[in-house]
């Protein structure tokens, strides 16, 4: 009798700890959703929907921007839609840049016995970020680096690009090779009040361009800037670190996320900040279920 | 003695907030233009008021910086520059490592900088209220 009671009881335990853990990303994955029907709304005929190109000539829209992209290639980002830009990236995909840095992280790794017992896991690139109820607040995978080197008694590194930026390019190749999805969880009030505040400084304008992510990123995803075009929310985080040959460097989402908040014409928060962890956490939940792409390169 | 302490404390956070929501809503109120025109209010008016707002912008992480100048740049500068009297305002700022400078009238840099401050602030009540419009699946329609 005793054994049946406390079989039922923790079975009740299970469910409602599962009830209140979906529970707290219904709105999460409404704004997902939303996203996902609204990218594949705008690339599913670009000549017919080009309301959403106005700056586009019929023959850009022909020729350039690919008809019926799905959500899924969006993790490849703008390379989902910009056919000629495709082109070039497969070009320098064949001898990609980052390479060596993966070989580079993997020695790293190898040789830093702290490293290996805090991240016993090489395929986590999309575990991250996750929200840490304990300590309240998000924790990027820049963030768990370097608390783990810090708890060894080891010197932080720089989180924009170096060493941080090979390792990362390690985790994400293993993630890759591994066929693993991104997978943020929304598990409490707490995380769930994080991801809302992400979300609102992203959609928020800001700095004196009076820009916010979304003006170039949601409803600019596909627009052209001068030759380039700009990339989608829907998958940015998919394809960290990347080697930006504006850079001649692989940088990691933190440099980049400065650098557009900079171009915002915004002191940019740092890259290590609350703000810009929840704008991460935000936007890495955006591109749930999607595959890790990452090391890549970027223009 | 801990009674007094969080009566203290209690008192320092109101009078913060309320410090906090009055150059808000002071700022809401202005006419950008008219309060930051250096031919109707002189330089050291205009410069006081971007003075007054940018700190406020700098709490609430949303200061203006453009071309790597950022507005409390722009303040230091051209408050020193009305100082000494200079017509011309340089504006030093890092970039990769390495200090470059711009120049420009003081009568410009000070319009600028109170524009600047002024704007953070108006923006951030102007987000608030327009922040929803660009989310699919919320205020975005397409």
């Amino acid at each position: 009798m005793l054994s049946k009671v406390a079989k039922y009881s923790a079975l009740i335990a299970i469910a409602s700890t599962s009830l209140f853990a979906t529970d707290f990303n219904i709105q999460a994955e409404k704004d997902r959703k939303a996203l996902v029907k609204y990218m594949e709304a705008k690339f599913k005929d670009p000549v017919k929907n080009r309301s959403f190109f106005p700056y586009s000539t019929e023959d850009e829209l022909k020729n350039t921007i690919k008809k019926g992209v799905k959500a899924s290639e969006l993790a490849k980002g703008s390379y989902g839609y910009d056919m000629k830009g495709r082109e070039q990236y497969d070009d320098i995909n064949e001898l990609p840049p980052y390479e060596d840095a993966i070989d580079e992280g993997e020695a790293l790794y190898k040789n830093n016995k702290a490293l290996q017992k805090c991240f016993p896991k090489t395929d986590i690139a999309g575990d991250y970020p996750y929200f840490d109820d304990k300590k309240g607040e998000v924790i990027t995978i820049t963030q768990a680096i370097n608390d783990c080197l810090v708890d060894a008694g080891q010197k932080k590194w720089n989180i924009k690009k170096g060493k941080m930026a090979k390792l990362e390019a390690y985790f994400a190749h293993k993630s890759k090779e591994a066929g693993k999805k991104v997978d943020i969880k929304i598990n409490s009030k707490a995380a769930e009040e994080a991801y809302e505040r992400g979300k609102k400084a992203y959609y928020s304008q800001r700095g004196y361009l009076k820009l916010s992510c979304a003006t170039c990123h949601v409803q600019g995803a596909g627009k052209r800037v001068r030759a380039e075009y700009m990339s989608p929310l829907l998958g940015h985080t998919t394809h960290f670190p990347v080697y930006r040959l504006k850079w001649n460097s692989l940088g990691t989402l933190e440099r980049r996320i400065e650098g557009c908040n900079k171009d915002e014409g915004e002191n940019p928060h740092k890259g290590s900040s609350k703000w810009a962890k929840e704008v991460l956490y935000f936007m890495s939940y955006m591109s749930n279920g999607m595959t890790i792409d990452g090391p890549d390169i970027r223009k | 003695m801990k009674n007094i302490n969080k009566i203290l404390l209690t008192t320092l956070l109101a009078g913060s907030t309320i410090v906090y929501a009055d150059l808000l809503g002071e700022a809401a109120k202005l006419d950008v233009k008219k309060v930051c025109d250096v031919k109707a209010n002189g330089l050291d008016k205009v410069i006081a008021i971007a003075a007054k707002y940018n700190p406020e912008a700098v709490k609430l992480g949303i200061e203006f910086k453009r071309l790597g100048v950022t507005n409390s740049n722009y303040i230091k500068t051209t408050a020193a520059a009305i100082k000494d009297k200079k017509k011309e305002v340089v504006l030093q700022y890092k970039k990769k490592g390495k200090v470059k400078s711009q120049k420009m009238a003081t009568d410009y840099a000070a319009s600028r900088a109170c524009h600047f401050a002024i704007r953070a602030l108006q923006q951030k009540i102007e987000a608030e209220k327009t922040w929803r419009m660009s989310v699919p699946g919320d205020g975005f329609k397409y």
